[in-house]
């Protein structure tokens, strides 16, 4: 499975590509859709398409089981509905959407799919960002 | 359960690389694999578990294992963790 990162900064998405690189290793296919098609803060719905369709097209590994989207605020759901309906139906049905907070969902799933997880596995350790631990309480 | 006792020795702990790795490498092991601190376990297949323990340096930790291939999990996760931390007992039945 492969990962969309969707961002309001082309910087954000990819300074995360980057981090996700570094700590899940290079395997793992991370699509960036981050900013306006003109460098602006915001989102597109096509360049998030595009995003999702580049993230579950066949790799030098063979077929891609789907995409988990993540996203970076709220409003972005609004592009994201307009691009998921450019989605065919079997395009969609591979499709994921996770809830999870953008930089500790994208990392912790993009570590499952280093070793092997499924799309499902990915999404509910993307899941688990929610209730991860960030400062020690002892 | 074998199990192992480490120390972090990186002065900075236990960072979000090496713990990837650690998460990669238990990942490859059919047993189940589990990362014990002060009262706390995580599952060493858990990025998130593991990071949520937050290793501290000089904190002491337990990799225990159960299952098949325990023992060679044990073996190379040991490995895996050498530039960050340091054996604490090696010796399994070791009492405690």
């Amino acid at each position: 499975m492969s990962l969309v990162l969707i961002s309001h900064s082309r910087a954000i998405g990819e300074g995360l590509r980057d981090m996700v690189a570094q700590v899940a290793g290079p395997d793992v296919r991370v699509a960036v859709a981050a900013g306006t098609e003109d460098g602006r803060l915001g989102t597109s719905a096509p360049l998030i398409t595009e995003a999702i369709r580049w993230a579950l097209a066949d790799g030098p590994a063979g077929p891609v089981e789907g995409a988990l989207v993540l996203l970076d605020l709220g409003s972005a759901a609004l592009s994201l509905d307009l691009a998921l309906e450019e989605l065919s139906d079997a395009e969609r049905a591979r499709t994921r959407v996770s809830e999870a907070p953008l930089v500790e969902g994208a990392v912790l799933a993009a570590v499952q799919a280093s070793v092997g997880a499924s799309l499902d596995d990915a999404f509910a350790a993307a899941a688990d960002a929610a209730s991860m631990t960030k400062i020690p309480r002892n | 359960m074998p199990e192992i006792r480490l120390v972090v020795i990186d002065p900075t702990g236990l960072h979000a690389r090496p713990a990837a790795r650690f998460v990669q490498a238990a990942s490859r092991f059919a047993s189940r694999i589990v990362i014990r601190q002060a009262g706390r376990e995580a599952d060493a297949k858990s990025l998130s578990g593991l990071l949520g323990l937050t290793l501290r340096p000089a904190t002491e930790i337990t990799v225990a294992a159960e299952g098949p291939d325990a023992a060679d999990a044990l073996a190379a996760l040991t490995r895996e963790l050498s530039p960050y931390v340091s054996a604490a007992v090696v010796d399994a039945e070791a009492p405690a």
